[in-house]
């Protein structure tokens, strides 16, 4: 009988210690305390994405540093992989130990849980005036700037040169029906892809923005969700067509936006849209010779690029403003913001930035189109919820019927708002 | 994993137990120590189980029980809703189908193997422990690193697989093994199979090791076959052996979350999730993104996956078998 139970106990133990092993990495840490209860907080937490692994932890331990030896404040600085920082900032909110600043691709949700310090309490005047209007349009809500951006990118066609010439494509397409030709051409003379078209739940939203701005259309106009308007009916019919005639890569609802530019990066594909990052692994790798442009609108009117900006946000915490309107002086100087995205190939935000990177030539392409950028809209909350709704659903209209796909994207947009 | 299944160690049930002992005066004598002296022993185990179990156990219940914003900001109680939006979720069926399919497969996939496996590792051949080794190495690795390879093994533009079989003229095309809905749980069923064969290999090794060779001599002896001799003497003998394998590969199959995730990465949707995914993607991924939803489904998992193991033990008969 003693052992009956000796062993009903030890599975037991067991059935609950692996089950709680099985759900996967739970953020454990919390060292979001910053001497809460202090009455000025001389020391402030930032919660950083990891853009790079050789770069991100590198720059902020030398912001942490400068910032020290200016303020004598501290900063501790927690760096933390894409893959994990959703977890991470989650779990500390739960707990109600935010980090001071933290540094996402989304904010809207944060602003409207009414966490984070609007601009006229954390962010110096002169600050505010040289981000570029585009940003501070989208880091508004409710008519208060919360969204700080900490650098951008900016989406262009990425052109295989080498496919191109064995296709006898003379230039990148400037019209959709050029791009559907081309992809064609590459496809039937070369055998590789002709487009490759991520729409996998890693970014589809991204993918799909770069096409429906380019198509005259939006995901939201003047206040009211569009996401079902004919324009984008128009455009996810088109995408579904490219991937019937077989000139994208295989499975386009399964393919990640890493593995599409794998493909590019191997040679194996004419023509993927990509941003500064890809530009800076194939010029290391040099095995690729290619060419960027502007991606091309339906009509052959002037392109329209898709921008992202990720933010930097401050949480309201008591006796951390301070050092917190510190922490922003220190980053927007010239030398921090600059430093920081030229080290990890985005790019900037500001007005002077724009000025600063115009000595590279091989930026020009995306600083003509950014201060026109279109982003998503990240200033709706909404949009927070309806980006993962578009990740795991956009992909089956490839399969399906693009129109429904997209009207049941409106309903749940519209009864979420 | 490995580290875990340490904790089981007590119920090995070839351990040799100490013969209860004539009844002495208290705290002296071999074998008996004073409470206080016992406690102090158990204390650094009994502080791990209520901080690494039971807090978080109660701290589970508790989120699966609140309502939380998008953000993770704690907004008040949520009663039972939790629950109920989690059981009527529309791919719940599905979710719980792909749960089924993905722990008997792999669990009786491993089993099987794993006899087999082992049944060669006991005889005596040259280089016997090299393929023991070998055996430990898909155990070794990171259940990550692992899923990643088979990814990259499994691709459809540059994988080994597809490139091997299109070249030895068996398909024409390359096959998404990832991609393509009626591949998608096979490829992961391979990949959980793999990991799980050195752990319940070795269970076995341990079970056909402690066999007394007499017993099989004997059968030999009476005339017994190859067949009846494996079927009737050895298979009885291992199903303690047999019982500790289920039990275990269940849990920690039930309980994998690198495999699936991993592998299933690129496909939108729950179509290939388990319960263990779709309580992340609840969380994180899905248009949801609520804590309080994927802590109801933590609840409910631990609730299922006891469930299961107490059926299966009541069924066994566990009591006689691991006497």
């Amino acid at each position: 009988m003693r052992r009956h139970t000796m062993l009903t106990g030890a599975l037991a133990t067991g059935v609950l210690v692996l089950t709680a092993c099985g759900g996967g990495t739970g953020a454990g840490d919390a060292s979001g305390g910053s001497g809460d209860d202090a009455e000025k907080a001389t020391t402030i937490s930032l919660m950083a994405a990891e853009y790079s692994k050789d770069n991100t932890k590198a720059f902020w331990d030398s912001f942490a540093a400068a910032y020290e030896e200016k303020y004598g404040y501290t900063l501790e600085v927690n760096v933390v992989s894409w893959d994990n920082i959703d977890q991470q900032s989650s779990t500390m909110i739960q707990n109600n130990q935010p980090p001071d600043i933290l540094n996402l691709n989304a904010y809207a949700s944060y602003a409207k849980d009414d966490l984070l310090y609007d601009s006229d309490q954390v962010l110096p005047a002169e600050v505010k005036s040289d981000i570029l209007p585009t940003f501070v349009k989208y880091g508004t809500y409710d008519g208060k700037f919360y969204g700080f951006p900490d650098l951008s990118s900016a989406r262009a066609l990425f052109y295989n040169e080498d496919l191109f010439q064995k296709a006898g494509i003379s230039g990148p397409p400037t019209t959709w029906d050029e791009l559907e030709a081309d992809a064609k051409a590459v496809k039937d003379k070369t055998g590789d892809v002709g487009y490759a078209m991520p729409l996998g739940p890693e970014e589809s939203q991204g993918e799909f923005s770069m096409w429906l701005f380019n198509n005259g259309g939006d995901w939201k106009n003047e206040g009211d969700w569009v996401i079902d308007s004919e324009k984008n009916v128009q455009t996810l019919e088109f995408m579904k067509k490219l991937a019937d005639e077989g000139v994208t890569q295989n499975n386009p609802a399964r393919t990640n936006r890493a593995d599409a530019f794998d493909l590019f990066s191997s040679g194996k594909a004419g023509m993927v849209v990509g941003f500064s990052p890809l530009a800076a692994t194939l010029d290391e790798a040099g095995t690729v010779k290619y060419g960027v442009a502007p991606f091309p609108s339906n009509d052959g009117s002037e392109s329209k690029t898709f921008g992202v900006t990720d933010y930097l946000m401050a949480f309201k915490k008591p006796g951390n403003e301070d050092a917190v309107k510190a922490f922003y002086e220190l980053y927007y100087s010239q030398d921090q913001i600059n430093t920081f995205i030229e080290k990890e190939g985005f790019l900037p935000v500001t007005q002077s930035g724009v000025e600063y990177f115009q000595k590279d030539d091989k930026l020009t392409v995306y600083l003509d189109t950014l201060p026109n950028a279109r982003l998503t809209p990240t200033d709706d909350p909404t949009w927070d919820k309806i980006k993962l709704a578009v990740q795991q659903n956009l992909g089956s209209a490839m399969s399906g019927d693009p129109k429904s796909v997209l009207e049941k994207l409106q309903q749940t947009a519209e009864s979420e708002s | 994993m490995t580290a875990t299944g340490d904790v089981l160690a007590p119920s090995d049930p070839s351990a040799p137990r100490t013969p209860p002992r004539p009844r002495r005066r208290r705290g002296a004598g071999v074998g008996r120590v004073h409470p206080a002296v016992a406690f102090l022993w158990l204390s650094p185990a009994v502080a791990l189980i209520i901080g690494v179990v039971l807090f978080p156990a109660v701290m589970l219940v508790r989120a699966s029980r609140s309502e939380y914003s998008i953000t993770g900001l704690y907004q008040g109680s949520a009663g039972w809703d939790n629950y109920a939006k989690v059981l009527s979720y529309p791919d719940l069926p599905v979710v719980l189908r792909n749960t089924v399919v993905w722990v008997v497969a792999v669990v009786a996939l491993t089993i099987l193997i794993s006899l087999a496996l082992a049944q060669l590792l006991v005889k005596d051949f040259p280089g016997r422990r090299y393929v023991r080794w070998a055996v430990i190495v898909p155990w070794a690795a990171s259940l990550v690193i692992t899923s990643q390879l088979f990814v990259l093994l499994y691709d459809y533009n540059y994988g080994l697989i597809n490139h091997v079989l299109t070249g030895l003229h068996v398909i024409d095309t390359p096959i998404s093994f990832l991609g393509d809905d009626r591949f998608t749980m096979a490829s992961m069923v391979v990949v959980g199979v793999f990991v799980s064969l050195p752990f319940t290999t070795f269970v076995f090794i341990a079970g056909l090791s402690a066999i007394p060779a007499e017993v099989v001599e004997a059968a030999e002896v009476d005339g017994a076959s190859p067949w009846q001799r494996w079927r009737m003497i050895i298979l009885p003998l291992l199903r303690p052996a047999l019982l500790i394998a289920t039990v275990l590969n269940t849990i920690y199959v039930f309980n994998s979350f690198p495999i699936i995730y991993t592998l299933n990465d690129r496909n939108p949707g729950f179509g290939h999730d388990t319960l263990i995914t779709f309580m992340y993607k609840l969380a994180f991924k899905s248009q949801e993104k609520d804590v309080g939803m994927s802590a109801a489904t933590g609840v409910l998992n631990v609730l299922v996956i006891l469930v299961v193991v107490m059926v299966y033990l009541k069924i066994v008969d566990w009591r006689e078998e691991t006497r």
